[in-house]
């Protein structure tokens, strides 16, 4: 294999050359102040001063590039492209090249092949960059091969010896950047070279810019952000780095990216990467009118764009023109028929919008097209993977990775997947669920029994039965979960649906008794439902709002409820109108936003169902498979405009929360600091109502009375709080409060049914459950007892003697099955006396009437223990068939 | 070549001589005042459990300590090296063959391969002079718990025939303050252990017991576990972190109780002698049965396993009402 060799010897030499100059294509004639200007972004002094140093028939050709390459920077292609024809007119070739950069940025690409021709043919001084200015044309055109061939030439340039400039060093490094595409060792040649270049040419930025965007290219994030960073210290303004570091942004998922393309079209409003990121970024918000009208405002200006033709048909996809896409496709083809970049750009933005199993096909199709395009492999497996298709996808992503080793969102992928050996699936009727092998046993009782309940009620709601069995994996590390869902470790979610798939922490991952992963499952099952009733086009907002409301109708307790955080977050108008809630889901303008976009969704949802029901809902999902756009919807549905709505759903809100919403003080104007919905809610909540409002007085008055041993007083107080805001139960609650003083006073049925409200509206709160089991059971309500500590197994499956408590009351209550789920749960979780664990659930079966059952679990028990008595006694009433004379511990 | 088989097959309760039991506590330097206090009291709770829950005759059993004036009735002498050897010379001339002598260390530990120590108050004694020590007992079965930190290198210093080595950790590098010594002892003063049901406890079962709390422990509090305990009793010089007492590691183990049936048995009249005979020889055909699990059809298995476990419940029933007749 043909590579770049070291030339430690050659680089003093070219640096000594290039030293002297600055500028684009440094050279010494072309008056150091317009090069100035134009490294520091003065792009009018630069043209100014380009434009004079250009004058006259003696004028250096570099004043004529630089003031074309100036003039191209700021949007002004006609006069660029004027500029360099006239410069052409008189016979010197050396403003080919940059009149055909400026054709080709333009789409003029016929033009553009012939002024690099001209350049070359000419022996322009810069006709190096004029060769690999051509390869790039005919490899975007599709002519790979023979555009490959010319990258290469590029190494025999460089390991000639010949001395090279910066600009003939960048050149090289941009050849093997290309050639990196089939041979990913090249890539590190490539950063070699434009290393070079920086070293030939220090002051020049460009090389810099390149670095940039080969990292960030190849997934390096860190050293993109120094290299796009080492330019805007120059050049504030330079749009290719603010793009590169918009891009870098939008990879790292951190905010500001719009930020930098704004400033960067403040420089070029007609700059193409700047408007495709936006139309990206409009794509990914699900505003596919924005995205389409930015991917046009690109075309207008390089009507030739891949990208920008990728972009556009994606948009018109993903809003229903399949015609628009076709369109765009055929555009994109004709451009160049074996580019994979139209097909797998249309994927990823589709996957983006949860169109897992068209992302797959269209992966399928870029792989088809151009079986190198690792990008494709890459997109194909992530989404065969989010389709449940595991050894295709599998597959798939070890073709990607075997040819761009640096994409990390593979290899970690890859990683997980090695670890699959250590999981077991359980199956149920309708699902496939996927655990460590350490806790399949535990969690496949009762997340199979959790997700059966899920899915009959939710079919009953949606009219929807999801096909095939739906696949559910539970991570026991968080970090796994992640990768699983978007390939890299940091996700802040807790659970994610792909339609039929469906992942989620294990309670195992997260603070036991802290993490209600029962109502994180039927949360993202009910996406299963919502995606599937409307073939996976529901918006965001509504998928959520649906999911949470559907939490809180499974069990009391669970989803999302209402905050102090939230009402302050409306009172000072904080939240998006209800038309616009998308926005707080993909680009939060405040931390805590996205968790109170998740309840403010949900309340949407509740209040369509309270004035169109169920059927509504289900008109509405119905139009968005359909294709309709929301505003549409609403108009059909709804029988409103968007903008009414909006109106009346404020009022919902303000009506519903009325007597809250004066209870509260102040508040902090900012809301407590979080990382969305996992930290927003209730345990930040009190800081919310840190400022005196008639709640935080009354609870206050209460406090001090309870102090005081004034528990009448105190419990008046309390008793006053609740009624302001019966909703809240998070920390420093009146029903926290009134158990506690209730407890202390020993009146034990008031303290549990102070419990039982705090629980019913708060169910994540663990101690709450245990403490009102232990209540109840001592108030000898067993069922009672059985049902909170059945909503604390929710929270933390784990612990022994929980489930051997509920099956003792299972077992008085009568509740046979259940008695028998919990002594196999106990057996799930390994106890060291497995004899007398096996013995108890044989037990159990026995005393729900399944005698096969019981003699296969005392049969293991007595493998075991042989001498173990209650087992044999057990055995021989089994055998002769008698009544159930052994009784429970 | 037939007695060698039956006598591999013999099950726990049968393989178990109608011998006394002698059991040396030794608890090493604390270091820190709560790591003495700590030692001691495992000492205590094991001496008594052992004496009130397991049958050792308390003139069997001998506690040395780090410091006699804690306890100055129940600790014999303090724990230095001297003492020690005195002690295990003392034990090595009066077990016999039939006998089982149990050693328990707690304490820390330090060095590493034959080299490795048990800290004692002045000199310490190294692994290589504890398994000279080891080597004056001919006839008893010996085993030696070193429930100190960095103590694994003992097994493979220690092992040999008739002993049972069990360790805390798996090497001389888990330096971490080890808990399994905690768990071994309630394995004995506690209802925690017996898990198949015997009514007592073997060194099997309370490893198996230790081990399994220490490992909970450590993933309660979501920390890497770094104690990694071991036994060998198969004298081959390398531990095993769980074993099945149904080959390898573990038989010996497995077989070993500080209280003996056999002399109950020794004792009952003859019908219940007879019984418990006949009760014997089905344990040694589940046994075997156990053995050839892998070689069987799985309903072929059950079936039998259920006609030998009926049989043998049929027995113990037969047993109980005999007993329960007599005067």
């Amino acid at each position: 294999m043909k590579r770049i060799v070291a030339r430690q010897a050659c680089l003093a030499l070219v640096a000594a050359i290039a030293l002297s100059c600055v500028g684009w294509p440094a050279d010494a004639q072309t008056g150091a102040g317009a090069d100035a200007s134009f490294r520091a972004g003065k792009y009018d002094e630069a043209i100014a001063a380009y434009r004079a140093g250009a004058a006259g028939p003696d004028a250096p050709a570099t004043a004529a590039r630089g003031l074309v390459r100036a003039l191209a920077t700021v949007g002004r292609y006609d006069d660029a492209e004027q500029t360099a024809r006239s410069a052409t007119a008189g016979g010197s070739p050396e403003l080919w090249n940059v009149l055909g950069e400026v054709l080709a940025e333009r789409g003029k690409l016929a033009e553009a092949e012939s002024a690099f021709v001209s350049a070359i043919r000419g022996r322009a001084t810069d006709s190096l960059t004029a060769r690999l200015n051509l390869a790039i044309l005919r490899f975007e055109r599709g002519e790979r091969d023979e555009a490959m061939r010319e990258f290469d030439h590029f190494i025999d340039v460089y390991n000639r010896g010949a001395r090279l400039t910066a600009e003939e060093l960048m050149a090289v490094g941009t050849a093997c950047r290309y050639l990196g595409l089939e041979r990913h060792e090249m890539v590190r040649d490539a950063l070699k070279a434009y290393d070079l270049a920086i070293a030939a040419a220090p002051e020049w930025l460009e090389p810099r810019v390149r670095v940039g965007e080969l990292f960030l290219e190849k997934y390096n994030g860190t050293d993109a952000r120094a290299s796009f960073g080492e330019v805007l210290e120059v050049n504030a303004s330079h749009p290719r780095a603010l793009v590169g570091m918009a891009r870098l942004l939008l990879f790292e998922n951190a905010s500001g990216a719009d930020d930098l393309v704004r400033k960067a079209l403040g420089v070029n409003e007609r700059y193409v990467p700047a408007r495709l990121v936006l139309a990206g970024m409009a794509a990914a918000n699900e505003d596919y009118e924005a995205a389409t009208r930015e991917a046009r405002t690109a075309l207008d200006v390089n009507p030739a764009s891949i990208e920008a033709l990728a972009v556009l048909g994606a948009s018109r996809l993903l809003s229903g023109d399949r015609t628009g896409f076709e369109n765009a496709r055929r555009r994109a083809l004709e451009r160049n028929p074996r580019s994979a970049e139209f097909h797998a750009t249309v994927a990823d933005l589709s996957a983006r919008s949860r169109l897992y199993r068209e992302a797959a096909e269209l992966a399928r199709e870029a792989v088809r097209v151009d079986s190198m395009s690792w990008r494709a492999h890459s997109v194909l497996g992530m989404n065969q993977l989010r389709l449940g298709a595991i050894t295709d996808g599998q597959r798939s992503l070890e073709r990607a990775f075997a040819g761009d080793p640096y994409d990390v969102w593979v290899k970690n992928t890859l990683d997980l997947l090695d670890t699959f050996d250590g999981y077991e699936e359980v199956r149920t009727e309708r699902f496939l669920i996927v655990a460590e092998r350490k806790e399949a046993a535990l969690m496949g009782l009762y997340a199979g029994e959790l997700a059966e309940e899920a899915f009959a009620r939710l079919q009953a709601r949606y009219g929807y039965r999801p096909a095939g069995p739906v696949r559910i994996e539970l991570y026991r590390s968080h970090a796994d979960f992640s990768v699983r869902t978007v390939g890299l470790t940091g996700l802040g979610a807790l659970g994610v649906a792909f339609g039929d798939v469906v992942a989620l922490d294990s309670p195992s991952a997260r603070e036991l008794g802290h993490f209600n992963w029962g109502s994180v499952l039927w949360h993202e099952l009910a996406h299963t439902f919502t995606l599937g009733a409307s073939a996976n086009r529901v918006p965001r907002w509504f998928s959520e709002g649906l999911s949470v409301l559907e939490e809180r109708r499974a069990r009391p307790g669970w989803g999302d409820d209402v905050t102090p955080g939230f009402l302050i977050a409306h009172r000072d108008g904080r939240l998006p109108a209800a038309s616009r809630l998308n926005e707080a889901f993909t680009r939060p303008t405040y931390p805590e936003q996205i968790g109170h976009a998740y309840y403010m969704a949900s309340l949407v949802c509740e209040m369509i169902e309270r004035d169109g029901g169920i059927e509504a809902i289900r008109a509405m999902l119905g139009g968005f498979r359909d294709g309709q756009t929301t505003a549409a919807i609403f108009r059909q549905v709804l029988r409103t405009d968007l903008e009414r709505f909006d109106r009346r759903f404020d009022e919902y809100v303000r009506q519903r929360f009325a007597r809250a919403m004066t209870a509260l003080g102040p508040g902090e104007s900012g809301g407590p600091a979080g990382d969305g919905r996992a930290a927003d809610g209730r345990r930040n909540a009190l800081r919310a109502m840190a400022n005196a409002g008639p709640y935080a007085a009354a609870m206050a008055e209460g406090g001090d009375h309870a102090s005081a041993g004034r528990h009448e007083e105190a419990i008046a107080a309390f008793e006053r709080a609740k009624a302001m805001f019966p909703e809240y139960a998070g920390e420093g609650s009146s029903y926290r409060a009134l158990a506690a003083v209730h407890k202390t006073r020993r009146v034990v049925r008031r303290a549990a049914s102070e419990l039982q409200a705090l629980t019913d509206i708060d169910g994540a709160n663990h101690g709450a459950l245990m403490e009102l089991a232990a209540m109840l059971e001592q108030l000898g309500d067993s069922s009672g007892a059985a049902a909170a500590l059945d909503r604390a197994i929710y929270l933390n499956p784990f612990e022994i003697p929980v489930h051997e408590r509920l099956a003792t009351l299972y077992a008085a209550t009568g509740d046979r099955a259940k008695a028998v789920r919990e002594r196999r749960a106990v057996l799930a979780l390994d106890p060291v006396d497995r004899p007398a664990a096996l013995f108890e659930l044989a037990l159990a079966h026995w005393q729900a009437g399944d005698a096969a059952a019981a003699r296969r679990e005392v049969l293991r028990a007595l493998e075991l223990a042989p001498n173990f008595e209650r087992a044999q006694e057990l055995l021989l009433t089994i055998r002769r068939g008698g009544a159930a004379r052994v009784e429970a511990r | 070549m037939l007695a060698l088989c039956v006598g591999l097959a013999l099950p726990a309760a049968a393989q178990q001589a109608p011998g006394e039991t002698y059991v040396l506590i030794v608890t090493g330097v604390g270091g820190e005042a709560h790591y003495s206090r700590m030692f001691h009291e495992w000492a205590i709770a094991f001496g008594d459990a052992a004496r009130d829950r397991h049958g050792v005759s308390p003139e069997h059993i001998t506690y040395l300590g780090e410091n006699t004036q804690r306890a100055p009735d129940r600790i014999a002498d303090r724990s230095t090296r001297e003492v020690v050897e005195r002690e295990l010379t003392r034990l090595a001339r009066l077990a016999r063959a039939g006998d089982r002598v149990l050693v328990v260390l707690f304490g820390h530990g330090a060095g590493s391969g034959p080299e490795s120590r048990f800290n004692l108050p002045g000199p310490d004694l190294t692994a290589a002079e504890w398994a000279a020590l080891l080597g004056r007992f001919s006839g008893p079965t010996v085993g030696l718990v070193n429930a100190a930190s960095a103590s694994g290198d003992f097994v493979a210093a220690l092992s040999g025939e008739r002993r049972i080595i069990i360790t805390a950790t798996k090497s001389a590098q888990e330096r971490n303050e080890a808990r399994f010594g905690r768990f071994f002892v309630d394995a004995f003063a506690r209802d925690v252990a017996d898990v198949d049901k015997d009514g007592r406890v073997s060194l099997l079962e309370a490893f198996d017991y230790a081990r399994r709390e220490v490992a909970r422990t450590y993933e309660e509090e979501g920390a890497l576990l770094t104690e990694h305990a071991q036994l060998d009793d198969d004298g081959d010089g390398t531990g095993t972190a769980a074993p099945d007492g149904l080959s390898g590691d573990g038989r010996l183990a497995r077989a070993f109780h500080l209280n003996s049936t056999a002399r109950v048995i020794a004792g009952a009249d003859p019908r219940l002698r007879a019984l418990y005979e006949e009760k014997q020889a089905i344990e040694t055909r589940l046994d075997e049965l156990r053995r050839r699990k892998d070689s069987l059809s799985a309903a072929d298995y059950e079936q039998r396993l259920e006609d030998l476990l009926v049989a043998l419940a049929e027995k113990n029933l037969a047993i109980r009402e005999l007993e329960a007749r007599r005067p």
